[in-house]
């Protein structure tokens, strides 16, 4: 089995960075120095992963292997079934490994519990889903700040880190919208600002431009891009969009548990 | 954490349809629960707001057993009493209105006022009806629901003593204390001893007595008794506030069902709470897990959701007690004392009632949504998440 990428472009690491990324914002939205090269953040060794449906077991995952440098942008792809969500939920910290053993920033997935997952989520994780998620109660600014009621950071110090993180995805002047008056683009970006504004070590993106038209797609690709090329971000994408795979620089293809 | 209520209980404003008619519906039941605890407190406040000093000295027997005149000095001769006075129920009936129901009795004119100093009634007025042989005081409520006025002629049908009875209202009293009906009709005892003769002549229905120190109220009460002891006619003697109580025992099954009723009213809030906390959980599945996702605990999970309930019964106990209050004491309040003010003096929400009905709301939302953020604490995040798509 070969854990060697299928396609590759250049760095785009010499990028103009973005406007909204003023001097005087938190440290996590300055550009960042480049991530240790060749340092693997995400590195999995043998993973199996088996479901059970009544008694019959079902395995998804098949003695997976592969690492993931430290700012990579990479996508994964794979026909349905193939085990793509499953991988990214063991990215994420979201299940355990059935054997075998995932590594993902510093952290032994397999051997934490709950409590501990939840944190490491709380601490390491962004997540992008593709129908965005957002609380509809809650304000665009509101959506943002939820990850950071975790933390032990003032009100004040909350809010400024979540309109910060909407100036970094471009919604400074929707920031009191609520979800239904922002197109589904706009909800995206939300839900990026909402994924970056504890600075997360990795964003777990699964197909974050399949619900948007191709302009909205290619304005989200764009700004994961930016995240990746100006603020070092590790950006692991599942996405069924060739155009998405694309914007990666390392593109995976799944298939019945094994990554070919 | 005050954050996170704050966001939980903004879940309430995803529909508006729905929120409106749960807090609503317990609204309702809240209105009813209040209504019924204002009947069962209304009914012991007569014993709730006894004046601590009288006691009342009746036939052993039954109260419906008269005593002899005498007794009445007999009472006042007992140490520790420092007044005593006499009546009899009359039950008087308004020809023309025989169903309009008012406590009517004869009293000992020189005495009443003295015993019952918590009955209101202007100098002048006093002095008007203790010269005048017919003339009758009645409370200010039943004057006002029966249209009389000081001067009024009033012809009552008797029902214990028969015939038709002629009173001049020589005035109008008003109760200082909540124990008080003030739709009593009282007139002279000496009024209606003079047509009585044989063996109903000279009797009294009962001796209330006020004595100089409520804390020996039991040991006079037994003081009075035994001075009866070795006569043909023996007395009991207690306290206002355990002859009340020992009226309203003959009503305990209803009580009982009053009870019970409020609490089947409670059951029924419960499961209308219930299935709209259980519904927003399920409908809301995905958004948990989501919260799960970007590092929220289950006990996170948990206190969303009862937080959000426990504001749904915050809602629904203001919004009823909201209702409830003005409605019972300036509405229905005013016509059960009107209307009733034999049995209910007093009909009003006391306050700790409304603060019982808000609390019991807050505590029934929190016990609907046990089971709903047990189960919403438990959703497979990734399972939720494969459904969200």
């Amino acid at each position: 089995m070969s854990t060697e990428p299928t396609n590759e472009r250049e760095s785009k690491s010499n990028r103009a960075s973005p406007s909204a990324a003023a001097d005087d914002e938190p440290a996590q939205y300055r550009k960042s120095a480049s991530p240790e090269k060749g340092k693997a953040i995400i590195e999995m060794a043998g993973v199996t992963k088996t479901f059970f449906r009544g008694k019959e077991p079902l395995t998804v995952l098949d003695g997976l292997s592969l690492s993931i440098e430290e700012g990579a942008f990479e996508a994964l792809m794979g026909p349905s079934g193939s085990g793509k969500s499953t991988l990214l939920n063991l990215i994420a910290g979201l299940d355990r490994p059935t054997s075998g053993k995932a590594t993902i920033a510093g952290n032994d997935i397999g051997a934490m519990s709950d409590g501990e997952l939840a944190k490491f989520r709380a601490r390491h994780i962004g997540f992008i889903f593709q129908s965005y998620n957002l609380m509809p109660v809650l304000t665009a600014r509101e959506n943002v700040e939820l990850p950071l009621l975790l933390t032990k950071l003032s009100s004040a110090e909350r809010r400024k880190r979540a309109e910060t993180a909407l100036r970094v995805t471009g919604l400074d002047d929707r920031m009191d919208h609520y979800p239904r008056q922002l197109s589904g683009g706009q909800e995206q970006r939300v839900a990026i600002a909402r994924a970056i504004v504890h600075d997360p070590t990795i964003l777990v993106c699964d197909e974050p431009t399949g619900d948007l038209d191709r302009k909205s797609a290619d304005d989200i690709l764009e700004l994961l891009t930016k995240l990746n090329v100006d603020f070092k971000k590790t950006i692991l994408m599942v996405t069924h969009d060739p155009a998405a795979a694309e914007r990666a620089t390392i593109t995976r293809h799944l298939n019945k548990g094994k990554l070919e | 954490m005050i954050r996170l209520f704050l966001i939980a209980a903004r879940n309430l404003k995803r529909s508006w349809f729905r929120t409106t008619f749960t807090v609503a519906g317990s609204a309702v039941a809240l209105v009813a629960f209040i209504m019924l605890r204002t009947v069962l407190w209304a009914w012991s406040a007569a014993a709730e707001y006894a004046a601590q000093d009288r006691i009342g000295t009746r036939h052993k027997v039954t109260f419906i057993m008269p005593l002899p005149l005498r007794y009445a000095d007999d009472v006042r001769a007992v140490p520790g009493v420092k007044q005593a006075t006499y009546m009899n129920w009359f039950g008087a009936k308004i020809p023309t209105q025989p169903d309009e129901f008012f406590a009517s009795m004869a009293v000992e004119s020189k005495t009443f006022f003295d015993v019952y100093d918590e009955m209101v009634v202007s100098p002048e007025d006093k002095a008007r009806w203790l010269a005048d042989k017919k003339g009758a005081i009645v409370g200010h409520v039943l004057a006002k629901k029966m249209g009389w006025k000081v001067g009024d002629k009033v012809v009552l049908e008797g029902t214990i003593y028969p015939g038709d009875w002629e009173f001049i209202i020589d005035g109008v009293y008003k109760a200082s204390r909540r124990s008080i009906d003030d739709s009593e009709f009282l007139f002279h005892w000496d009024y209606l001893n003079d047509t009585l003769t044989g063996e109903e002549k000279d009797t009294i229905g009962w001796v209330t007595s006020r004595v100089t120190d409520s804390s020996r109220s039991a040991d006079i009460s037994k003081e009075i008794d035994r001075v009866f002891d070795e006569r043909d006619t023996q007395t009991v003697t207690m306290s206002e506030r355990a002859m009340n109580v020992s009226f309203m025992a003959g009503f305990s099954a209803l009580l009982t069902a009053l009870d019970v009723v409020s609490i089947v009213i409670l059951g029924i809030m419960l499961l209308v709470l219930g299935n709209t906390i259980a519904m927003g959980v399920r409908e809301r599945t995905k958004e948990y897990a989501v919260l799960r996702a970007i590092g929220f605990e289950p006990w996170h999970v948990r206190f969303f959701v009862v937080a959000e309930a426990a504001t749904l019964g915050i809602v629904s106990g203001v919004v009823g007690v909201g209702v409830a209050y003005p409605f019972v004491n300036n509405v229905l309040g005013r016509a059960i004392e009107e209307n009733m003010g034999a049995m209910f003096p007093y009909f009003r929400v006391e306050p700790s009632i409304a603060v019982l009905a808000i609390g019991i709301a807050i505590a029934l939302a929190a016990l609907a949504s046990l089971i709903p953020s047990i189960q919403a604490g438990r959703v497979s995040v990734t399972d939720a998440l494969r459904r969200v798509g």
